[in-house]
């Protein structure tokens, strides 16, 4: 009876959400039907609604979207490579870990995003800055989650290696990695979330390649239900990838 | 036999500090070198790698240069505004969410995903409400602090532990003096912490919408070098930028992790 | 406490008898605590027979999983000897196969992909070994589980994978350090009886470290008794119990006999080591 009532409580909240969010679209709908809010600066949200369609057919987003997605593919290819690459060889060589895992971390926490001039002059507007940003991203929580993992691997684990007469590299191979994998999976995560935010956003701010080029286009061109509409696309797909990437998580861990 | 040591294997172990210190100078050593080495070849465009004597030269100028302490005074009070803006209402959302079942029920699951999207695509939409003066570059900056503020803070409220409300209700505790006394001290952790990743966020966001539009603020100065190819200058900002975030982050994170060394 | 590098040790000239695979001579070990260096082991010299089932028993704290560890080649830097059929062993080593006392299963593996670890790393082709790997699931008596992952598993089926695991790497000797100690005592007394059965069909000679006195009674062809810290064997009994066994045994008068008898030779040792650690409790209050 209790977790009946508790279930149509939170089913009722989620409603109350939903109807909260839409009633809020309806009175902005309403505000700027009778002009009291300017429709050339927030455009009717049926209007954003009605260009999903034409951003889709006219603009053709999909071909940008497959454009970022194919960025962020080879950024996460690199940031996957050394990444645990890196991670393996901070966790093989503590003395190197315990000199460097403070700079990554520093690194993680500094405003990478902002580097991209500096990429724009190496490799000009192209996609080549777009992937070293998506990577430089990503790069930090994949090691610093790879080190975690293989570190955290239990000490009992190990010693059954031990007692099997293991040589390292099945050991590496058949335990270590193994066990670590759910935390290297988490990092590669983080790094993706992080890889997308830093692809759209330079694409965005040197108008080249995908998604973030569409946006900046729409603007520039002033078509404001357009660059609406293309930034509620940009935030669907993150929200595909966050939940995709959770779903992938949650099947790589057997039974926990 | 727990906490118990190798006799054997402590003779031999280096000690540690001294070795972290020597690995950490020869790893900059090395890179030091091999930037020097990248910028003597000659394989890059002119300046793309400025030797480091042109960067220190770069930084010494920028320190003497009025002009770039006012801009970067223009950007902190910028961050400085929306770090406010954006980390008071995540605060407040935040304390909504983690006080309310229904609330959390209702809305977190959209501050959850909308986090980690991109912001700085949300900018032509700042520019046309805000204009394209400082208020735009504020109001991206709090945007981009919200999320991980509210977030935070309604994950810390919920984790407080439930005996510690408790023992506040038994001692007949005012809603003010629970919220003073128990729900604030027990959270100051997440909410710091929260702070400190809504503070690299807003740094981002605003920097970034001044690199794409402005004309004050050191992201201004960045595309300015940028636009006269003067490389050592715009190394000579990063880094200055960077050693400012870094050492914020660093100083809330020891701020908020006084009981907790352990974590990362 | 005894300084060990410098007491002077009976010379071990006696040859071991023939039948005894697995020879422990004098080994001793030092730990550095933050109370001082402690000597955990002492002198603890003692022998298995080719297909006997030994049990060393002591209170907590008297070194049993030092002697394990020594044994399997897991702790380095100790006094003494360890032979495997004559020949000194340094390091782990392929005649002994280790059963822990955490759980020890990997999570990422089936049950079918757990117990043929060995063999895969033994490099043998993925056929044979999986049809070696179920023979000995069952015999563990958890046929029918051989895709399951051991999150699915309760933690005596869990055990009983690890144990098969080692079994599958086919040791000379199994040595195994407390693995029912996680569990309770029924789930114990009926793995009891498992590993009687195994003991029995595979004439496989093992080494159990416990701190049960049933248990070791239960399952034991000798129980070699330590005292407190330092380790040192106080007693070995044998337990001239009829084989086969059966957990039905804990119920017969011989076996009270020897549970007595055995926990004559402990109580005093616990009670040191409970008195001991009460102390350093209060000694090490600030």
């Amino acid at each position: 009876m209790a977790a009946g009532e508790r279930a149509l409580g939170a089913a009722g909240a989620v409603a109350f959400g939903i109807a909260v969010i839409a009633a809020a679209t309806a009175a902005v709908e309403g505000l700027l039907r009778i002009g009291l809010l300017n429709r050339y600066i927030v455009p009717l949200p049926s209007e954003v609604l009605a260009s999903f369609p034409r951003i889709v057919v006219e603009e053709n987003i999909l071909a940008p979207f497959v454009v970022t997605c194919k960025e962020c593919l080879y950024a996460m290819l690199l940031v996957a490579v050394f990444g645990i690459l890196t991670g393996t060889l901070l966790h093989r060589f503590v003395a190197l870990r315990a000199a460097t895992e403070t700079w990554v971390a520093a690194l993680a926490s500094a405003p990478i995003a902002l580097m991209y001039p500096l990429f724009l002059v190496l490799f000009g507007r192209s996609a080549t800055t777009v992937v070293a940003m998506g990577l430089i991203a990503g790069l930090p929580p994949a090691i610093l989650k790879t080190v975690e993992g293989l570190g955290g691997t239990r000490r009992v684990l190990i010693n059954v290696g031990r007692s099997f007469n293991l040589t390292a590299g099945q050991m590496f191979a058949k335990i270590l990695l193994p066990a670590a994998l759910p935390n290297i999976f988490v990092g590669l995560r983080l790094g993706l979330i992080f890889c997308l935010i830093n692809i759209v956003g330079v694409e965005f701010m040197i108008n080249f390649g995908g998604l973030g080029h569409v946006i900046n286009e729409l603007a520039e061109r002033y078509d404001l239900p357009g660059t609406y509409a293309a930034i509620g696309f940009v935030i669907l797909v993150s929200i595909l990838f966050l939940i995709l990437t959770e779903r992938i998580e949650r099947c790589l861990q057997p039974g926990t | 036999m727990p906490a118990a040591r190798d006799l054997s294997g402590v003779a031999g172990a280096p000690s540690g500090s001294g070795r972290v210190a020597a690995i950490r100078i020869a790893i900059i050593l090395v890179v030091v070198a091999l930037w020097e080495a990248a910028s003597a070849s000659g394989w890059f465009y002119r300046d793309v790698i400025p030797s480091l004597l042109t960067v220190g030269r770069a930084l010494a100028v920028l320190a003497v240069n009025r002009d770039f302490y006012w801009h970067l005074v223009v950007s902190l009070m910028e961050v400085g505004q929306a770090l406010a803006i954006g980390g008071g209402l995540g605060i407040a959302i935040g304390l909504a969410l983690g006080g309310s079942r229904f609330l959390s029920r209702a809305f977190e699951r959209y501050l959850y995903y909308l986090g980690p999207t991109p912001k700085i695509i949300f900018f032509p939409v700042m520019i046309m409400w805000f204009g394209v003066g400082p208020a735009s570059k504020v109001a991206l900056g709090a945007l981009s602090c919200f999320f991980p503020i509210a977030l935070s803070v309604a994950a810390g409220m919920r984790q407080i532990d439930p005996v510690l409300i408790r023992v506040g209700r038994s001692f007949h505790a005012s809603p003010m003096q629970m919220a003073a006394k128990i729900h604030l001290p027990a959270m100051r952790e997440p909410i710091l912490n929260g702070v400190r990743l809504g503070f690299g966020v807003a740094i981002i966001g605003t920097l970034l919408a001044e690199t794409k539009l402005s004309n004050a603020g050191i992201g201004y100065l960045i595309m300015q070098a940028y636009a006269v190819f003067d490389m050592p200058r715009m190394y000579a900002m990063l880094i200055v930028l960077f050693a400012l975030a870094i050492a914020a982050n660093e100083l809330v994170g020891r701020y908020a992790g006084v009981h907790a060394v352990s974590g990362s | 406490m005894g300084a060990i590098g410098t007491e002077a040790r009976p010379a071990q000239a006696m040859a071991p008898p023939p039948d005894w695979v697995l020879v422990v001579e004098d080994l001793g070990k030092r730990f550095d605590t933050p109370d001082g260096a402690v000597t955990a082991v002492d002198g603890v010299s003692f022998g298995v027979r080719k297909g006997e089932f030994l049990s060393v028993i002591g209170p907590s704290g008297c070194g049993k999983t030092t002697v394990f560890n020594i044994v399997g080649g897991l702790e380095p830097g100790y006094q003494g000897r360890v032979r495997i059929g004559g020949e000194e062993v340094r390091g782990p080593h392929k005649s002994i196969g280790m059963v822990f006392q955490e759980e020890s299963t990997f999570p990422w593996r089936t049950v079918l992909e757990n117990v043929s670890f060995p063999l895969e790393v033994a490099g043998v082709a993925r056929a044979e070994r999986h049809q070696r790997a179920r023979r000995f699931i069952s015999l563990v008596g958890l046929a029918g589980f051989e895709n399951r992952y051991p999150s699915e598993l309760s933690g005596g089926m869990r055990q009983r994978v690890a144990i098969a695991r080692t079994l599958a790497f086919e040791p000379t000797i199994l040595l195994m350090d407390e693995p029912f100690a996680a569990l309770d005592e029924q789930t114990r007394l009926i793995l009891g009886d498992k590993v009687l059965q195994i003991q029995q069909e595979l004439a496989q000679t093992t080494l159990l470290i416990t701190h049960n006195i049933t248990e070791a009674v239960q399952l034991s062809d000798r129980i070699v008794v330590m005292t407190f810290r330092p380790g040192r064997v106080k007693r070995i009994v044998e337990i001239d119990l009829p084989r086969p066994r059966t957990s039905e045994i804990v119920g017969s008068e011989a076996f009270g006999r020897y549970v007595a008898q055995v926990w004559n030779d402990l109580r005093e040792e616990a009670t040191r080591g409970m008195a001991e650690s009460e102390i350093g409790a209060l000694s090490r209050r600030p």
